[in-house]
Order: C-alpha cells, then sequence, then structure tokens
C-alpha cells in the first residue's frame, strides 16, 4: 500500500498542519485554537492506525523505510590513502516490532492529552504550538534509524517540555524546568559524545571496493560494523584512529546507560522527574510520564544493548539490581509522600524498574514483559495524571491529607481514580499485571534472588496505592470540599478517561494484541544480542 | 454418555458477568431491571451448573479441559483461557452458583433501602463471575488471575459504605494483608514455571508431573517450596492465622456480602486451591504437615477468641476462620479420603454458614444493633428467622444428624487415623464452637428485649433464602455419612471402605452437647456468670478477647517500621541524592564564577594563569612516560 509513499515521514510531520493552521488563528480565540489542536493529534492516530493494519508482523525488520542522504562533509585527506573520505547523515526511518507499539502508544496518549489540556487557561496557542512540536520530536525518537537523527529529534522534545514545564507548571514551575532542562541537557550531552565516537569507529564504511571512506550514522550500518570482526572498528592494528577498544566499548555503554538511565530514570539520576511530576500540568505529565521516560528504555534497547550485546550481557546482573533497586526504593519512598502528584512519580521509578528486570533477563519472555510494561505503564500513568489534573481543577489540591470523600462528590471520576490505582498495583486482567508476571517470570531462572526481593514490590505498591487512592475517594466527605466540589467529569474529560480504561482492559484481558506484533521482532533481537554477544 | 452442557460450561461465568455489564450500563437508570436481570443470570448459572453436575455423576465420566483460546504466547510458552470440569469443581460450582443466587435474592430486601444498591448488586455479579472463573480455570495462571479478581471485589463489598472509615479501613486491610499470602502464591507460579519439565502451566499437565517420574525432575527442596508458597496464598485468602487478621474486620460490609464472600465462596478459594493443586503437596510431605498444623491451631485459636467477641457478625466471622482452619487440617492429612472429608465440610459449612450470617443479617436489619450484649428476646418477634438460625447453629455444632456432624465427623475419623492430637484439637475445637453458638444464640434470641426498636420479621425476600439454606443445612450432610460415603467415592473416584468409628462419634457428640450445655448454663439459665469466670481467668479472658493482640502485633512489627523507613528514604531522597545534584549544580556555578573572575583585564593575572598552565602540561607529559 504504501510502496513509493513516504508513510513515516508523513505521520512523524503531520503535526506541522496543526501548527501552521494554529499559527493563522487569533491568540485569543481559545475555542478554536482547542478544536485544532485536539483535532490535529488525531492526524498521526489514524496514520499509525493504518500503518499497524498494513505492519507485517511476521517480518522482524525495518518496514516502511525511507532512506537517504542528508548532510555530506568531505573530510580532511591529509596523511590518509584514500580516494575520498566524508562524513555522511542520513535522513533514516523506519517502523520495527518494537517502535510500532510505542509509536501507536504516543499517537494514543498525546491525544488523550490534547483532552487533558483543556484545563489549560492561558496562551492556549502558544501551549498547542509546543504540544505538537513535542510530539513530532517524539514520533521521530522512535522512526529514526539514524544516530544523529535520533539525537536531533532527541533534542526536539526538551525544548517544547522545557517550555510547556516553565509556562503553565505550578508554583515551582520555573525552577522545574530549570532542572529539567539541565539534568536531561546533560543526559544528551554523554549520549552524543558515545554517538560521536561511535560513529567514528564503527560508522566507517568502505563504498563498494573503491578506495571512497564515510563515517555514516546509520544505524545498521554501525550494527553491521560492530558485529563484523573485520571491520575497522574491530581491527587492532597500529594506527588505525578507527579502532573501538574493549575498554572503550565498555565505556561507551557505560554513557549511553547514563545518558538514557537518566530519562527512564535509573536510580539515583531520578531526582529531576520528581519536580517534573510535581510541577508540570497534568496533561504535560502524561505525555512525560506516559512516553517521554519510555524513550529512556527505547534507547537503552537499541543502542546499549543492540549496540554492545555482549557488554549488556556481562551487565545483566547490574541492571537486574538497579532494577531491583528502581522497584524497591521507589515503592517505599511513594509510601510515605503526602502529594498524590509525588505518590505517582515514586510509583513511575518502581514500574521502570520491572523493565529492568525485563531486560536482565535477556529472554523472549523477559523482552516482551519490557514492552508490555512500557505500554502499560503509559496508558496507566496517562489515566492517572489525567484524573489528576480533573480533581486538581475541582479541588485545587493533590495533598491527601486536604481530600478525602470524593466518592460522594465525583462518584464517575473516584471509580476512575480506583480503576486506575487497581492497574497500577498489577491486578491480573489490566494491562499492569502482564509486563510484571512476564519480567518475573523471565529473570527468575537467572537471578532468583534479586527477583524475590523485586517482588515485594507487589505488595508495597498495593500499600502506598491504596493509602493514596482511598484516602482521597473513600471517608467522610468534609463540607469545604462539598461546596468546592460539585461537578463530576465532563464529557471531555469522559472520553480520554474511558478510551484509556478500554485499552488498559483490552491489553490486560488480551496481551497477544502487543506479543504478536513484538514476536518476530523480539525473537530476532535476541539471536542478535545472544550470538554476537555470547 | 456424551456430555450435552460440559462444553458450554464457560457461560456459568459469563452470564454473571454479563449482569455486571448490563447494570454498569443501565444500573442507574432502570434499577428494577437491573438487578431482576442479574437475578435471573445467576438462576441460569444455576441451572447450568446442575445440568453439568447432573452430567458429572454418571460413571467415569472424564475429565473436560477446553483450552482453545490463548491468553498469551511467546515463543513455546503460552497461557491460554479456558476451563475444566471435573467433579472438584462441578460441585464448587453448584455451591458458589447455590449461595450466590439466595444472596442475591435476599439483598433485595436487604438493600432496599440503600440507593447505591445498583452498585452493589453489580460488584456481587462481578464477585459471582470471578468466583465461577476461579473455580473452572483451567491452568494456575488463569487462577491466580480470578483469584485476584475475587480479592478486589471482596474489597470493593467491605468498603461499600465507603464514608465510613471503618469500612475504610477494613477494605484496605483485607486487601493489603491478602496480597501478602498472593505474593506467595504468585512465588509458587515463578517456581513452577522455572522448574516444571515444559514451559505449561495447566493443571493437567502439573498433575501430570507431580503424579509421575517427572517430579524427580524437580529438587525436592523446591517441590517444598512450590507447594508451602501454594498453601501461603492459600492462608491469605482463607484468613488462616496468621494472616487471619482481615477477615473479622471485613464483617464491615453489608451482611450479606459476609454470607457470600467471607463464608461461603471466597474464603473457601483457599481451600479450593490446596485441593485443586493436591498432587503437588502429596509430593511434598513436609508442607501437608504445615498445612495440618496451621490448620489444627487456626481452628482452636479462631474458636477461643470467637467465644470472647461481642459483635454479632464477628463472632461468627472467628467461626469461619476457625472451620476453615478444619478444612486445611484435613487437607494436611494427605489422603484421598481426607481431601473428600475437607471438601465436604466445605460444601455443609457454605450452606450452614451462609445460614447463620444471612440470619445475623435478618437480625441487624430488625434490630439495627450489631452488639450482642444489648441484644435479647428477639426469637419471640422473629419466628421464620430465629428457627433457621438455631438450625444453622446446631448444624454448626455438629449435632445428629444435621449437616455439621457428619462432614464434621469425616474429618475427625482423618484425623485420628493420622494423629491423635490432631483429632483432640478438632474436638475441643467443635466444644468451643458450640459453646460460643449457643452464647450467641441465647443472648440473641432468648430474655429479655433490651432495645428500642421493636423486632419486626423479614420481608420473605430475606427469610426465603433462609427457609432454603435451612433445608440444605440438615440434608446436605446425606451424601457422605460413614454408611453411605457417595460422596468420597465420588470425588476420589476410589471404593472407600468402612470407616465408622463409634469412638469418633461419640467424642465429637459429647463434645458439641458439652458446649451446649455449657453455654445453656452461662447465657440461658445464667447459672454460672460469665463475667465472674472471666475474672478468675483475667489473662486469658484478656487475651481472647484482644485477640491475642495479632493486630497490635503487626503495628509494632511491620506497618510502623514500613512507615519509618519510608521517612528515612524520603529524606535520604532529598538531601542525599537530590543533596548531590545540587552540590554538583552549586559546584558549577561556583566554578563558573570564580572563573569569570579571572577575566578581570589585567595581563599579570592571564600571564600566571598561562605559566601556571604550562607547568601543569609539562608535568602531564612528564609524568605520561612513566605510566
Amino acid at each position: 500500500m504504501f510502496e513509493n509513499f513516504p508513510i513515516l515521514s508523513v505521520i512523524t510531520f503531520s503535526p506541522l498542519i496543526g501548527i501552521l493552521i494554529l499559527a493563522f488563528i487569533n491568540r485569543e480565540n481559545g475555542k478554536w485554537l482547542r478544536i485544532v489542536g485536539i483535532a490535529t493529534t488525531f492526524i498521526p492516530l489514524i496514520l499509525t492506525g493504518i500503518l499497524y493494519s498494513q505492519f507485517n508482523k511476521a517480518s522482524s525488520a525495518s518496514q516502511f523505510t525511507e532512506h537517504f542522504t542528508w548532510l555530506q562533509f568531505p573530510l580532511n585527506l591529509d596523511g590518509l590513502r584514500v580516494e575520498s573520505l566524508t562524513l555522511e547523515f542520513n535522513y533514516s526511518l523506519g517502523v520495527d516490532g518494537f517502535s510500532l507499539p510505542l509509536l501507536l502508544l504516543t499517537a494514543f496518549i498525546v491525544s488523550m492529552a490534547a483532552f487533558a489540556s483543556v484545563n489549560i487557561k492561558t496562551r492556549w496557542k502558544t501551549f498547542y504550538i509546543l504540544f505538537l512540536l513535542l510530539e513530532i520530536g517524539i514520533l521521530g525518537v522512535f522512526l529514526a534509524k539514524d544516530l544523529l537523527m535520533f539525537f536531533i529529534f532527541f533534542e526536539l522534545t526538551l525544548v517544547p517540555m522545557f517550555f510547556l514545564i516553565g509556562i503553565w507548571g505550578y508554583q515551582n514551575k520555573e525552577r522545574a524546568a530549570n532542572r529539567f532542562l539541565i539534568y536531561n541537557g546533560l543526559g544528551s550531552a554523554i549520549m552524543l559524545i558515545a554517538f560521536l565516537i561511535i560513529i567514528t569507529t564503527a560508522g566507517l564504511t568502505q563504498v563498494g571496493d573503491t578506495a571512497n571512506y564515510i563515517y555514516t550514522g546509520s544505524i545498521d550500518t554501525i550494527m553491521q560494523n560492530l558485529n563484523d570482526p573485520n571491520s575497522y572498528a574491530n581491527t587492532n592494528v597500529e594506527n588505525n584512529p578507527s579502532h573501538l577498544s574493549e575498554a572503550m566499548q565498555t565505556t561507551v555503554f557505560i554513557m549511553l546507560l547514563i545518558a538514557f538511565g537518566i530519562k527512564l530514570p535509573i536510580f539515583p539520576f531520578h531526582t529531576w522527574m520528581l519536580r517534573v511530576h510535581a510541577e508540570a500540568p497534568p496533561a504535560v505529565v502524561m505525555i512525560h510520564s506516559g512516553i517521554l521516560l519510555k524513550m529512556g528504555a527505547y534507547g537503552l534497547v537499541r543502542f546499549g544493548v543492540l549496540l554492545f550485546p555482549d557488554h549488556a550481557l556481562n551487565w545483566a546482573f547490574v541492571l537486574a539490581v538497579l532494577g531491583a533497586i528502581n522497584i524497591i526504593y521507589g515503592a517505599i519512598n511513594a509510601f510515605s509522600q503526602s502529594d498524590f502528584k509525588l505518590i505517582l512519580a515514586y510509583s513511575s521509578i518502581s514500574h521502570m524498574g520491572i523493565i529492568l528486570i525485563g531486560l536482565a533477563a535477556f529472554n523472549d519472555i523477559g523482552f516482551q514483559g519490557l514492552i508490555i510494561q512500557l505500554i502499560s505503564h503509559g496508558l496507566i500513568s496517562a489515566l492517572m495524571f489525567l484524573l489528576v489534573g480533573s480533581f486538581y481543577e475541582r479541588t485545587q489540591t493533590t495533598a491527601i491529607d486536604k481530600l478525602g470523600g470524593l466518592a460522594k462528590a465525583v462518584p464517575f471520576m473516584s471509580a476512575a481514580l480506583l480503576f486506575a490505582g487497581m492497574a497500577l498495583l498489577g491486578l491480573p486482567s489490566l494491562s499492569g499485571f502482564v509486563g510484571e508476571l512476564l519480567a518475573f517470570m523471565a529473570l527468575f531462572e537467572k537471578y532468583p534472588i534479586v527477583t524475590l526481593i523485586s517482588t515485594l514490590g507487589i505488595i508495597l505498591a498495593a500499600a502506598y496505592v491504596l493509602r493514596g487512592v482511598m484516602k482521597i475517594t473513600f471517608g467522610p466527605l468534609d463540607e469545604q470540599l462539598q461546596q468546592q466540589v460539585k461537578q463530576d467529569a465532563r464529557l471531555i474529560e469522559v472520553i480520554p478517561m474511558v478510551s484509556l480504561m478500554a485499552f488498559i482492559i483490552l491489553l490486560g484481558v488480551y496481551p497477544s494484541i502487543v506479543t504478536d506484533i513484538t514476536q518476530a521482532t523480539v525473537v530476532d533481537f535476541l539471536e542478535q544480542i545472544l550470538s554476537n554477544g555470547g | 454418555m456424551e456430555s450435552m452442557f460440559t462444553p458450554y460450561a464457560w457461560l456459568i461465568p459469563i452470564l454473571p458477568l454479563l449482569a455486571f455489564v448490563v447494570l454498569l450500563v443501565l444500573g442507574k437508570t432502570n434499577k428494577t431491571f437491573g438487578i431482576s436481570f442479574s437475578i435471573a443470570a445467576i438462576f441460569a448459572s444455576f441451572v447450568l451448573s446442575l445440568l453439568i453436575f447432573w452430567e458429572r455423576l454418571a460413571d467415569n465420566a472424564s475429565n473436560y479441559v477446553w483450552d482453545g483460546w490463548n491468553w498469551l504466547e511467546i515463543g513455546s510458552f503460552q497461557i491460554s483461557l479456558g476451563f475444566e470440569i471435573n467433579n472438584l469443581n462441578a460441585m464448587m460450582l453448584v455451591i458458589v452458583t447455590v449461595v450466590s443466587l439466595l444472596v442475591h435474592i435476599y439483598s433485595v430486601g436487604y438493600m432496599h433501602d440503600d440507593e447505591r444498591k445498583t452498585t452493589f448488586f453489580s460488584y456481587i455479579a462481578l464477585f459471582t463471575f470471578s468466583m465461577l472463573g476461579l473455580v473452572i480455570a483451567e491452568n494456575i495462571v488463569q487462577l491466580f488471575i480470578f483469584w485476584e479478581l475475587v480479592g478486589v471485589c471482596s474489597f470493593l463489598l467491605v468498603g461499600f459504605w465507603y464514608f465510613k472509615p471503618e469500612a475504610k479501613a477494613a477494605a484496605k486491610k483485607a486487601f493489603i494483608v491478602t496480597r501478602v499470602g498472593d505474593l506467595g502464591f504468585f512465588i509458587a507460579i515463578l517456581l513452577l514455571f522455572t522448574y516444571l519439565p515444559e514451559p505449561s502451566l495447566s493443571f493437567t499437565y502439573i498433575s501430570q508431573v507431580f503424579t509421575t517420574d517427572l517430579v524427580n525432575q524437580i529438587p525436592d527442596h523446591i517441590q517444598f517450596w512450590i507447594a508451602l508458597l501454594i498453601f501461603v496464598g492459600a492462608i491469605g485468602k482463607s484468613g488462616q492465622f496468621p494472616l487471619h487478621t482481615w477477615l473479622p474486620d471485613a464483617m464491615e460490609g453489608p451482611t450479606p456480602i459476609s454470607a457470600l464472600i467471607h463464608a461461603a465462596t471466597m474464603v473457601a478459594a483457599g481451600v479450593y486451591l490446596v485441593a485443586r493443586t493436591y498432587d503437588v503437596f502429596l509430593a511434598a510431605p513436609g508442607a501437608l504437615e504445615a498445612v495440618a498444623i496451621i490448620g489444627a491451631f487456626t481452628a482452636i485459636f479462631a474458636a477461643i477468641i470467637g467465644v470472647t467477641q461481642n459483635d454479632i457478625k464477628r463472632v461468627l466471622a472467628y467461626s469461619t476462620v476457625s472451620q476453615l482452619g478444619y478444612m486445611m487440617m484435613a487437607l494436611g492429612f494427605g489422603t484421598k479420603l481426607a481431601l473428600a472429608a475437607a471438601m465436604f465440610h466445605l460444601l455443609t459449612h457454605a450452606f450452614f454458614k451462609a445460614l447463620l450470617f444471612l440470619g445475623a443479617g435478618s437480625v441487624i436489619h430488625s434490630l439495627h444493633e450489631q452488639d450482642i450484649q444489648k441484644m435479647g428476646g428477639a426469637g419471640r418477634y422473629m419466628k421464620v428467622t430465629t428457627i433457621t438460625f438455631a438450625i444453622g447453629a446446631l448444624a454448626l455444632s455438629g449435632i445428629f444428624p444435621l449437616s455439621g456432624f457428619w462432614s464434621k465427623d469425616a474429618i475427625l475419623v482423618e484425623a485420628l487415623h493420622y494423629q491423635v492430637i490432631f483429632f483432640l484439637v478438632g474436638s475441643l475445637a467443635a466444644l468451643f464452637t458450640a459453646f460460643y453458638m449457643t452464647r450467641l444464640f441465647c443472648l440473641v434470641f432468648l430474655g429479655e428485649h433490651k432495645g428500642k426498636h421493636k423486632p419486626h420479621e423479614s420481608p420473605i425476600s430475606m427469610t426465603l433464602p433462609l427457609v432454603v439454606l435451612a433445608v440444605l443445612a440438615v440434608v446436605a450432610g446425606f451424601v457422605y455419612t460413614p454408611f453411605i460415603p457417595w460422596l468420597a467415592t465420588w470425588l476420589t473416584g476410589e471404593e472407600v471402605g468402612d470407616h465408622l468409628s463409634w469412638t469418633v462419634i461419640f467424642v465429637s457428640s459429647g463434645a458439641a452437647l458439652a458446649g451446649i450445655i455449657l453455654g445453656w448454663l452461662f447465657y440461658g439459665k445464667k447459672a454460672i456468670s460469665a463475667d465472674k469466670v472471666a475474672a478468675s481467668i483475667p489473662w486469658l479472658y484478656k487475651l481472647s478477647f484482644n485477640k491475642f493482640y495479632i493486630d497490635e502485633l503487626y503495628q509494632v512489627a511491620v506497618v510502623k517500621p514500613l512507615k519509618v523507613v519510608s521517612y528515612l528514604l524520603d529524606r535520604f531522597d532529598e538531601y542525599v541524592v537530590d543533596g548531590a545534584v545540587r552540590l554538583t549544580a552549586g559546584a558549577t556555578v561556583w566554578l563558573g564564577g570564580v572563573a569569570s573572575r579571572l577575566q578581570n583585564g589585567q595581563i599579570q593575572l592571564y600571564v600566571l594563569v598561562t605559566i601556571f598552565g604550562f607547568i601543569i602540561f609539562v608535568l602531564a607529559l612528564i609524568g605520561r612516560r612513566f605510566w
């Protein structure tokens, strides 16, 4: 269907249509700005839906690929016996079984978040423009097949996020925005250095049999070179500047682990995201917690693990321990928070630990658990923050000590909150359980003790979720709140809530819907990791 | 015989699920229709269960397994959503549907004035669906899924009156405490998955492994842990010591729920789980012993507490804990006959305990009071409730020829065969049981009426289920008597020999009668003052009245430490982890400040820095040579 049609580019840049239209709408015209803002997010949603229907599940290869050379810099040839040496960057997109579910998640969550942004009260025009730019960045991250492309899209998410937090956030928004930008900027810097090292070593390729050489950022080429024992990167001879020594590989792997570990976040690099959760507007946190954190996991797998499989395998135990620390540390901290948003923030840390657990197992069940957990947590945290936004709008606070008994005032929203809580604590039949089950099953044989410690998170999750949720909705309703909170969820709030709930149930009752897409790719990943790393 | 209805067994849970959806969507607009629909649905499930049960009565009816729908498939590993019908769960289906149906009908009267009654009905429909799904689950993961779902329904229903702080606390406790047990169950599944020769978790396969030589591929200690951890799950769900504390608190929920969930069905799921995976237990004698000991201890321990409680429902709750302990104890004996005895007691207990709870509900509905010390004389005003309650109490106490007599007898016979100590503990627990039931009956139904409300008999929708259950409580015992051990033969598939034991009949009947007579002397005739006896052994009375301080122990040993650790970690996160981040940021700013101050335009300083830098550079070059 899409033989000569650049569907992936169209998906990635489709939000630009909305940005263009928004540019021509008067900034006072809130109604139309919102309509256009929300409607635009449906373009990538529908397109990714079509993409899904056309996707070949049996294939593990990148599909719908687009590739052309974008930038070429001829390099200095002094002292080199080659005809030409070029630094080349490609515009290269593709989608496989690992990126497709995340792509679908992105398009879906962004639409839901667009609904949630009806709670935004000022500067709609700027808001929606930044919001749609952010979507372009995320879509690009999951589709990029070139290191530089990936980096640019990754950075493209930082800038809109910075303003979205800094302008529309709560009390300490500026500080949170600064912290976000600096911390993530630091991560990006590390990532960039790592990428440059990779490009200048593993990226060196001979063009055919000629004496023409290029440095390329293409992920496929780099992977090929890293796995080829005769490539320049793997040839250890005198005067080969492109040799990527074992020690250097370790260094690069650690750099990638830190760069993406900040994003995921892995303890102890998590404090920035607490502030983002606490200060950013709910619609933005939906995207942040729902998708942006997943970029960390995506990058870690795509670059850290797939490019350096032997190091990843050597580090499996460290990854498992980091996962266990995330799970337990996050869960125990969540238990003592008095701000519901912070309970959720720490709970995110805890849930990202499960991803590391699934990864550390390095088998198909673990990988599937990882992917399902990514999707599931995206849906659940989006639902949670959607609800946080709706509750905050009515109560003006998220401090759980000031709330109570809201089930009487807003029964639908309270039921939805309880539902989200149940999903968060991993109730079977909802999506959260599947990821947990698979990740723990996968790791148990390899590291039983680490797994056993991690499973304590199951009880702790019940404790912190019920503490938070029941404090808000159960118990007697005090009078002041009763006066304040009159209206239950409006239609525009109900639509995204019910949609998210539906998908959480669907994934819990029929997880094969995700594993079907991913299985071929996962098997292929494992083959690469185990054959090249073993 | 060709099975005609069994292939449609999946409809049994699906119908209540349908009712749940209907109630959820239409409940607010059309209350009567929603409720009628759900009763009709559960009735249909009940009829279908009966038909399937009838089909199972045929000789050599083989187990029916359907696993056509893949829930999850990863490589060679797959988990299906399917169902299995065997004699054990065919019986469970009938128990669950009949009690659920009666509780549905009862609730029409009991919840008549509650404005959220459709919500209530939707919850019990969801519960019934989950419980039935649990019963027919084809593999252990599926069972776990429904296991958690019944837990959530229990949570929702305990916390049904969400605005009451006690209900809120009780719901939370029920969920978290049972989750501790669930974690054990979960780890058992991980162990099974890891150690079973093939990546399959269906009950058929598990049975096959544990009953053949394949079991030798699993290390002995792992076999032990698998069985023990499954039992930990059962401990949580069935309110066994030491995870029993949630069950009495769960009485904050509406009374029909206590009858359905916390007496007849869900709490018995633990017993059912052990029975369902009995082959695993038979391979691990150590774990079986643990089951017997925990069960016996719980049976006597909870019975002692039951003697001093003053809330009508809590007395019954402790009684439930105690009776479940009885069943567990029997399972621990590790014979097929003991299994049959446990399941038999599960059956009779479901009927008479549901009867007692619904009877208590009828009293509460009439008196608006739950403290038995403030009750009295209800017997004169509530004839049906009183008579049916008396039947339930006698059945529970184990009086001939009511159902409880036969099932208790069956267990005690096995106990005598196993070890005498268990027989003695069981008989003593029976004595306590008869005593506290007599106490309860005397205080509530006899004597003078004390309250302000004039008691009245409950409406027909409530008394009808009482009568039906009373009949069942009388006759259900005849399916398995020492003379005609039909149930045991049918469940175990083996010919059951003569196991009539007059010793057991005399001792257990004696214990029951002694309990009743003592109770009568204390609370009926008031020949002995209960207060005086309590005052003469204050420590024992206090221990019993305060439930052996288990809740307080958990507060000190678990909840408080968790709070302290959580607080400390929060500070750690703020000052150490984030502190390091702030320090780094601060140091960077400071360094930037120093560096910018260096640029003050004075050439002398620049030269100085240059020279300084040059020296470092040279030193570094020299140093490199020696490294």
